[in-house]
This record gives C-alpha cells, sequence and structure tokens, in this order.
C-alpha cells in the first residue's frame, strides 16, 4: 500500500468514533489497531479499528486522568484521578494484570513508558515524579524538585532525557536512569497569578519534541485574565534544545482561549496542537517553526489530547460535543430532557482526501 | 461646576424641611421596638444576636463541595468523604468542614431562579421581596437596621472585601445612606483611624464640633442622603478610634492564623471572628472569583479548601467561645454549578438546584436537608428560594419577618418575600 503525501492544508476527518460521555485522553495503540480512551465514565474504553469493535475495562472509582501505551508489549497503563495506576492487558482479559493504589496523593496528570519498556514513569498533583517497573508496578525511583503539580511529561526522541512542567511553567529535565535532574527551563509566561487572583492558573499542559530531539515545544497559555473563566491565550513556547533557550512562541489566528492541552510533531517538522474554548468551535492548529503565523488550522470542538498513528498519517482527537443543554440555568429544562455532553473521537487524515469513484467520472 | 446630586436641591427652605422630617420620621418608625415583640427585642438586646455572611462571589460548584454524588453522570472527579454525620458525605475538598457537619445545616435544594451575577447578587442579598417599586437593601443593611448596633460604639455592619474599601452606602437602598456598609478594604482598618499626635483630644472634639455644624448648614439645603453617608462614616471612623485594638494583628495568635488559613479568605474570616467578638451586628466577608466557568475542576481543588478551612474554623470558635447559639453563620453564592461540565472543563451558572450552609443562632446541628433528583441536577420534591431564606434568617434572629414591616414614603413594605416561609426542617 502506498503510503500518501503529508499534506496538512487538506486535511480531513475520516473517521469518527462516538461516545456518550466525556473523554479528556486517546491514544492510538503502537501497531494502529486499537484506540484507547477515557474520561469521565470511569471506564477505559477500546475501540478495536479493524473490526469496529469496542470493550471497556472498569476498575477506576473516579475519572481517566492519563493512559499510555506500552511500546512493545500489549500493555495499557490508565491512570485517575484518585492517584490510583492500573495496568491491563488491552487485547485479552477484563482484569488488571497489576495496580498500583498510591501512586500519587490525588490526580496523576501524565503518564510515559521508557523507550525500552522497561519503566513507567508518573507525575501529578504531588509533584513528585515516580518510576515503576512495567513488569509488576514496583517503584524504582521518585524524583523530587516541583513545588506545584506536574501536568505533563515526555521522553525525548532517544529514551535519555525525559521532561517534567508543572503549574509554575517550570519545566525540568530529568536524565532517564539516573533519575536525576539535569537542568531547569523557564516556560513561566504559561503561569498567571494576578494580585486579585486567588488560585495560580495555567501551568505546561502538554509536551512535543521534535523528531530529531532538536526543539522542545512546551504548551499551555499566558496571560490568564482571571482564575474563573480562566480564559488566556494559547500559547507555545519552542525550546531550542540545546542552548534550553526559546527558540520561538507560537499561538493561534483564532479565538480559543484556553490552553493547548497536547503536541505533536510531525515528520515534516511541522508542529500541531489542540486547544479549547468555552461554548464555541475550537481549533486544530499546524505551524511550521519558522514561521510566525500557523500555516492552516482546522475547526474543531474543544480537544484535549493527540496522538499520531503509527502510519504518521493520522491524528486522533477526543473532541467535545455539545449535549445542547450546555449554558446558563435550565432554562426550563427537565432531568428527561437535561441531556449530557459527549465526545467524538475524530481522526484527521493529514492528506489530500482521495477522489470517490463518483468523483472520478465526473 | 454643579453636579447632577446639587442640582436636585431646589434652595427652597420648604424642601429642606421636608427631607429633615422625612428623614426624622424614617429614623423613628422603624425602629428596633416596633418590629419586634418586646420579650424578643429584650432578648436580643441581651444577647446580641449576630450575623456573618461569607459571601463565594461567582457561585461554589455544589458538587464540588456540599453534594458530590460520586456516582452520578454529573460527578466531578474528587472523592466523596464521610462527615461527621453517619450516611452524610462532602467532597474531599471540604475536610475541616466534614468534621463539623454535625454543628450546621446544609441545604441542597435551593432552586432560586436567577441565572445572571448581574441580577443574581442583588436577589440573593436582598431576599428578593415582591416588587414595590423601591430599592432594597442588602441583608447587611436591613439587619443594621431591623436590629441597630449590637453595641453602639460600633458600626452595625462591617464589610470585609478584597480590594478597596470605605463607607459603601448603596446597599442601604431605600433606608437611607446611614445604614450602608463599612468596607474594609483587603481587611484593612479605616485610613486615619489612628489621631495624629498632634492633635490633642481637646482640639480633636472643638474640630467635630466645627464639622458638625457645618454639615448642619451645608445639610438645610440639599440632598440629605448623601451628607447622612458622610456624618455617619466620620461618625464610625470617630468610634473605631477609640476600639482600633480591634484591627490589632498582633493580637492574633500565630495557631488562628494557620488554622483559618494565610489565604485573603482565611485572613478576613478571623477578621470577622474579632469583629463579632467585639461586638459588630453584622459581618459580611467576600471571596471574588467563584465562576469557574473554565478549568472548574482545577481551580475548585485550589479555591474549595480556601473556604472550608475558615468557615469550620470559625464555626468551632464561635461553638467554642458559646457565641454559636447567638451568632449566626451563612456561606453561600448567587446560585451553585451545572451538573454539565462544559468544553473548558467548566461549570456554568446553576441556580435550579444548589447548596448553602448555615450555623448557629436557632440554626439545627447537623440537619443535611434537601432530596434531588438521583444526579443532583434538579429538585426532587421541595426546592427553596431565598425567600424561604430571608425568612430564616429573620426568624432565628427574632424578627417576625411575616408581620414586621418597613414603611417609607407612608408605604408598609413586608421585609421578606410575602409569598415564602422560614424553612422549618432547618429552624431549631
Amino acid at each position: 500500500m502506498s503510503v500518501s503525501t503529508l499534506e496538512v492544508s487538506k486535511a480531513w476527518p475520516s473517521r469518527e468514533l462516538e461516545h456518550e460521555r466525556q473523554l479528556f485522553r486517546a491514544q492510538f495503540s503502537p501497531d494502529g489497531r486499537w484506540i484507547a480512551a477515557g474520561g469521565q465514565d470511569k471506564l477505559v474504553h477500546l475501540w478495536e479499528l479493524e473490526n469496529d469493535g469496542k470493550k471497556a475495562l472498569s476498575g477506576h472509582d473516579t475519572w481517566v486522568s492519563s493512559l499510555v501505551f506500552h511500546p512493545k508489549e500489549k500493555k495499557l497503563f490508565t491512570a485517575d484521578y484518585l492517584g490510583v495506576i492500573y495496568c491491563w492487558n488491552y487485547e485479552k482479559g477484563d482484569q488488571p494484570q497489576w495496580i498500583i493504589k498510591e501512586a500519587d496523593r490525588d490526580n496523576v496528570r501524565a503518564l510515559v513508558v521508557s523507550k525500552d519498556g522497561k519503566h513507567l514513569i508518573s507525575a501529578g498533583d504531588d509533584a513528585v515524579i515516580k518510576v515503576w517497573k512495567t513488569s509488576d508496578g514496583q517503584q524504582v525511583a521518585r524524583m523530587e524538585g516541583h513545588e506545584e503539580c506536574i501536568f505533563s511529561l515526555a521522553l525525548s526522541p532517544d529514551g535519555k532525557q525525559l521532561v517534567s512542567g508543572d503549574l509554575f511553567g517550570i519545566v525540568r529535565q530529568w536524565s532517564v536512569g539516573k533519575w536525576k535532574q539535569v537542568r531547569e527551563l523557564d516556560a513561566k509566561l504559561l503561569h498567571t497569578r494576578k494580585e486579585n487572583f486567588i488560585a495560580d492558573v495555567g501551568g505546561v499542559r502538554s509536551f512535543a519534541f521534535s523528531s530529531d530531539g532538536s526543539l522542545l515545544a512546551v504548551g499551555g497559555m499566558k496571560e490568564a485574565k482571571s482564575n474563573a473563566f480562566c480564559p488566556g491565550k494559547p500559547t507555545v513556547l519552542v525550546f531550542d534544545w540545546a542552548s534550553g533557550k526559546v527558540k520561538t512562541e507560537l499561538g493561534i489566528k483564532g479565538k480559543s482561549d484556553g490552553p493547548f492541552n497536547a503536541l505533536r510533531f510531525l515528520e515534516d517538522g511541522t508542529l500541531c496542537g489542540h486547544t479549547e474554548i468555552l461554548h464555541s468551535a475550537s481549533e486544530l492548529t499546524f505551524w511550521k517553526i519558522d514561521e510566525p503565523e500557523p500555516i492552516h488550522s482546522i475547526k474543531n470542538g474543544s480537544g484535549y489530547d493527540l496522538s499520531l498513528h503509527p502510519d504518521k498519517r493520522q491524528l486522533l482527537v477526543p473532541t467535545y460535543v455539545t449535549g445542547g443543554s450546555s449554558g446558563n440555568g435550565g432554562r426550563g429544562k427537565t432531568p428527561e430532557n437535561y441531556l449530557t455532553n459527549t465526545t467524538v473521537l475524530r481522526i484527521f487524515s493529514l492528506f489530500a482526501k482521495p477522489e470517490e469513484k463518483g468523483d472520478e467520472k465526473k | 461646576m454643579i453636579s447632577k446630586r446639587r442640582s436636585t436641591a431646589c434652595g427652597d427652605a420648604v424642601h429642606g424641611i421636608t427631607r429633615r422630617r422625612m428623614l426624622g420620621s424614617l429614623g423613628g418608625l422603624v425602629g428596633f421596638g416596633s418590629l419586634l415583640h418586646p420579650a424578643i427585642a429584650k432578648e436580643i438586646a441581651e444577647k446580641k444576636k449576630q450575623v456573618c455572611l461569607i459571601w463565594l462571589d461567582g457561585g461554589i460548584s455544589q458538587y464540588e463541595s456540599w453534594h458530590p454524588l460520586p456516582d452520578s453522570k454529573f460527578a466531578g472527579p474528587f472523592r466523596s468523604i464521610k462527615t461527621s454525620i453517619p450516611g452524610i458525605h462532602f467532597s474531599e475538598l471540604m475536610p475541616h468542614t466534614a468534621k463539623i457537619a454535625h454543628k450546621i445545616s446544609v441545604i441542597r435544594t435551593m432552586a432560586t431562579k436567577d441565572p445572571n451575577h448581574s441580577t443574581g447578587v442583588p436577589r440573593m442579598q436582598r431576599g428578593d421581596p415582591l416588587d414595590r417599586g423601591v430599592d432594597y437593601p442588602y441583608i447587611g443593611s436591613a439587619i443594621a437596621k431591623l436590629l441597630g448596633p449590637a453595641d453602639p460604639e460600633l458600626p452595625p455592619y462591617v464589610w470585609i472585601k478584597p480590594g478597596n474599601g470605605g463607607f459603601i452606602h448603596r446597599e442601604a437602598g431605600f433606608l437611607g445612606a446611614q445604614y450602608g456598609a463599612l468596607a474594609l478594604g483587603d481587611g484593612r482598618p479605616p485610613v486615619h483611624i489612628h489621631r495624629p499626635d498632634g492633635v490633642s483630644s481637646e482640639l480633636d472634639a472643638a474640630r467635630n464640633a466645627l464639622r458638625q455644624k457645618a454639615n448642619e448648614r451645608f445639610r438645610a439645603y440639599r440632598n440629605t442622603s448623601e451628607i447622612d453617608a458622610f456624618e455617619t462614616s466620620y461618625e464610625m471612623a470617630r468610634k473605631l478610634m477609640a476600639r482600633k485594638e480591634i484591627f490589632d494583628d498582633d493580637k492574633i495568635e500565630p495557631k488562628d492564623r494557620e488554622r483559618y488559613g494565610t489565604h485573603p479568605l482565611g485572613r478576613h474570616v478571623l477578621q470577622a471572628r474579632q469583629l463579632l467578638e467585639s461586638g459588630v451586628r453584622f459581618v459580611k466577608v467576600n471571596s471574588y472569583h467563584w465562576d469557574t466557568h473554565g478549568d472548574n475542576f482545577n481551580m475548585s481543588q485550589r479555591l474549595v479548601p480556601q473556604a472550608d478551612q475558615p468557615f469550620a474554623a470559625l464555626v468551632n470558635d464561635l461553638d467554642d467561645r458559646g457565641m454559636l447559639d447567638n451568632v449566626l453563620v451563612v456561606m453561600m453564592s448567587e446560585f451553585g454549578r451545572t451538573p454539565l461540565i462544559n468544553s473548558r472543563l467548566g461549570r456554568d451558572h446553576w441556580p435550579d438546584c444548589w447548596s448553602l450552609a448555615l450555623a448557629g443562632c436557632g440554626i439545627k446541628r447537623g440537619a443535611i436537608i434537601g432530596e434531588t433528583t438521583e444526579d443532583g441536577g434538579f429538585v426532587d420534591g421541595k426546592g427553596y428560594d431565598v425567600g424561604d431564606l430571608f425568612h430564616t434568617i429573620y426568624n432565628v434572629l427574632g424578627i417576625r419577618s411575616k408581620r414586621a414591616k418597613y414603611r417609607h414614603k407612608g408605604q408598609k413594605l413586608a421585609i421578606a418575600h410575602d409569598h415564602c416561609e422560614p424553612i422549618e426542617e432547618v429552624m431549631l
């Protein structure tokens, strides 16, 4: 099968998987045959893409906050707001292989697996990064240094470096294996605490390394106007990895007011990111790093995660869909017609849409 | 330049006299005794019933506080924790209050109609009496009028708020500016509370007499409410100069600061305790920025503990001091937040079914009332409007809210909504 030419300006939504509740995390499996997603309904949902199969794994007692596939084995790691991590064989069985009951004081906000597949790394509300054996969930190491909750983790393409980002906009680099801090990067622009705020707003909400490891994109939002609506300017800081200095700052053309929840570099160096907005359409945005303005954007509902298919031609976005009852007050709604908001797992194909047979005839 | 206010005074002496007479009658007709049964009035006077209103402006989420319902489809991600009342759970974000649940009442079925801040805040703080074409007072001013000062040497209504302070007369409505709030901006005492060293008490008294004389002369031909506001604020400041120990931070125990929290709401509720102990009738403490349309769960994780900690500390302290039976504590917002979670992971405004807490002063201990639908989104059975709440507040303070009337320009005005009733389920 020929590989389509990557052409983000012609990207199009090629498949949609609907779910009746809100999902905040969704990832392709390393072989591209599965999608795992989790969110508000406490379940881990699995779609088998080739046969439209769907199943759910139960175990979490609250919202699923993060998930990651093992790069080599048929393992899926999922975590929740109560600090619990589950390891599942996502192809066989519906019982967890092991459970870490107190991986964090509260919310485990980020999970990554080391490149060799031996270690699961978690971080979240207690601001401590913990390293676990993927084989049995035993703790290997813990790394302290952050002073506020950690939102994001990422591994460098060579697997030797780990980055973590917190609420204050502090990015820390750690050496994998030694589990020691190497240096600190300044992304404080993504944190806001004005004098009249009663809480800190923003933080490092997403990371992406370029494929050659020369760039680190750090996503969030800047200049939050309040700690209530939490509206800000979606912003990506692109660091030159060698120097640790900000190379460029990227924003959007549209009107989204939430943070960049997810970022991914494509194989041609294009960076893509997704943000969110209140009661309106958000966007999936594409940039060339050396160009100040986005090269393309696609209107989409608020998106909370991004996953790149192993074919590198499909992007998965868990996308917010209103149930029609959003906004202030019941406005005459009853328990019967007050409908929950839902999700569509939208897959964007990053190439020109093939002409349909009918089109060819024309 | 002639201001708009000046231009309303035509300069006719008859108008001046009429205004003064009107003011006199306003002050005299709706006196403390005229509204209350003499025995109750005496009891109130003796026991000095007081109020602390903790106002979480913007709307605290009931799901992230009083009514977590972790198995409902609208639940947030936080734990539900046991309280000191068997079978009753609060959000894990309220661990301190969970321990004193047996000392408070929670109403989980407030149904208050108005989904907007601009109209919801005044409606909730005025009690929404039927519209009779007047500007009703906010509750602090109403209590100041209905009960008067608990200590004549202290202002009856003090409002601790972030930002600027000063004398804020707009809350008094038709009662007149003198029933406005003395606002302590960020908890700071009024400016110039300390008499300069170079001014002796005799000189200060002479200065004050001259000022009063000038005021009287000025009053004769002008809008008296404005002058009353000035005069009242001056009198308050003068009285506070004699009681400036109330604002002495050195008297606060470090452990108290820790128990209440060092954030603004913690500091301000602790200051409210000092003011209540000193004898202020009504203290309102405002905290802003609770309108979590965006990032509700990260924000609630940080905001709700800021209310939980000082609320529980205040109730405990008042209880320990034997004051809780005479001090009413109310913690509320203008509405709750939507069951639905929006695209910014926030919750919007929800007046249809939400929660608030009451404690002390004739409020039952450990009454958690109100049935909701399984998911907590709607009232299932009896809902309560703000008029019901106001009747409840007035009644536990000893004010017969169904009988007591304001009189304004010859018109009798109900002090609370005619068609609402006290919420017996939370009253002793």
